[in-house]
């Protein structure tokens, strides 16, 4: 039974953020306010806090974010941190405004775009998606059985071959025989990788419904079980890692048929 | 980012590039890909039923210089190795071998996938031959 508590402790811990934490400390100005980047009472810089990006915006780690909202909270947070305001400020001030706000844009440019803040909040759960492949086939050799691809066949057999396709209409336009026939195939190849892009991405928002469902509960103080935060977050994982392909695929079909 | 010339080398001049058929029943075909880049890496084997031994090998890769590199290499690497002598080739001997900086180890480790995929599939294909083919293990000195 202590068990169980200490691991949905963990997992809560992991999973709720409480709002404005990074800044429950006295302003260094006035020491009296709660102080978050910029005190509310006297307006000073406050040192920055090692803090990731939600908490930085006091945002709960959820990944369906307002985005009006974070925008407008970003200019109002621009308009104290900016380094240009805090010009005529002590150094060390215009230092912390200068790191703060660094801090800020990384923080806003990552959390406004659907996809980076998806992968952000992975990292912060522990995925490393770029050691995915290496970790799968180090798991292959020490085991011996054949590798887990990270992306179903299927998808990796049309990726092939579309490729084979844009290689010989390359090569036609490069000889100045363009072969119609091969670009229109590809230009409908396009309208459906499109359409597949459309379908991933609605799979993505229920993705995100779910994950925000297990934050809900944890911030309720729920019991929020380890599989069930693992099983949501993994799925978010091979959304986006077939993502890749996609986008790669419409990146090079727009270039030959553009070119 | 400045490529090895051994890199240069395998992108600008690859080896075997090309298919086997890979309906023949010698023949294993790994088709391999790496999410993190997008790249897509074929590589097929065709193998000698009586000595195990890989005659031949063809590799058509899609990504960058030193994936094609690694993927060359790999095609080089296993002929005239027996299935079990190529599945010991590791992506690191790739890495050090063309010298391949951090950020493309993942290039080589699409090789060895593809050479371990390319193994598998020729093994499923023979799957029966292979048992009988193998030696009942020795169970002595009990």
């Amino acid at each position: 039974m202590k068990e169980t508590q200490s691991k949905t402790a963990e997992s809560q811990g992991i999973l709720v953020v409480t709002p404005h934490k990074a800044g429950k400390t006295n302003c260094w100005s006035c020491g009296d306010m709660r102080a978050a980047q910029f005190c509310q009472q006297c307006g000073k810089v406050q040192p920055p806090a090692p803090v990731d990006y939600f908490a930085f915006f006091g945002l709960p780690y959820k990944l369906n974010v307002e985005t009006p909202k974070l925008e407008r909270e970003f200019y109002e947070l621009s308009r104290h941190l900016h380094p240009d305001i805090n010009a005529i400020k002590s150094e060390r001030e215009q230092q912390w405004a200068l790191e703060q706000s660094s801090h800020l844009n990384d923080a806003y440019r990552t959390l406004k775009d659907p996809i980076a803040r998806t992968e952000y909040l992975l990292r912060l759960q522990g995925v490393q998606l770029e050691e995915q492949s290496k970790t799968a086939t180090e798991e292959a050799r020490r085991t011996g059985k054949i590798k887990k691809q990270v992306v179903p066949p299927g998808l990796l057999e049309e990726v092939f071959e579309l490729n084979m396709q844009m290689e010989e209409a390359r090569m036609n336009k490069k000889m100045g025989e363009p072969d119609r026939t091969l670009e229109r195939q590809l230009q409908d190849a396009r309208k459906h990788m499109e359409a597949k892009h459309d379908a991933l991405m609605q799979e993505l928002g229920a993705a995100w419904n779910e994950w925000d469902a297990l934050v809900d509960r944890a911030g309720r103080g729920e019991n929020v079980l380890e599989e069930d935060r693992l099983a949501a977050r993994d799925k978010m994982v091979d959304i986006l890692n077939r993502r890749n392909y996609l986008r790669n695929l419409l990146r090079d079909i727009d270039e030959v048929l553009e070119s | 980012m400045a490529y090895s010339d051994k890199v240069l080398d395998h992108y600008t001049n690859p080896r075997n590039v090309g298919a086997l058929d890979k309906n023949s029943a010698e023949v294993g075909t790994g088709l391999v890909g790496a999410p993190e880049c997008g790249d897509v890496m074929k590589l097929q084997i065709k193998v000698n039923p009586t000595t195990n031994i890989i005659e031949d090998a063809k590799f058509k890769t899609f990504g960058c210089g030193s994936a094609i590199a690694s993927s060359s290499l790999a095609t080089e690497w296993v002929k005239g190795k027996t299935v079990d002598e190529a599945l010991g080739i590791k992506n690191t001997d790739i890495v050090k071998e063309l010298s391949l900086p951090p950020v493309k180890i993942h290039c080589s480790v699409l090789a060895e996938d593809a050479i371990r995929a390319a193994i598998g599939d020729w093994k499923k294909k023979n799957g029966a031959t292979q048992n009988q083919a193998q030696p009942a293990p020795v169970e002595q000195r009990a």
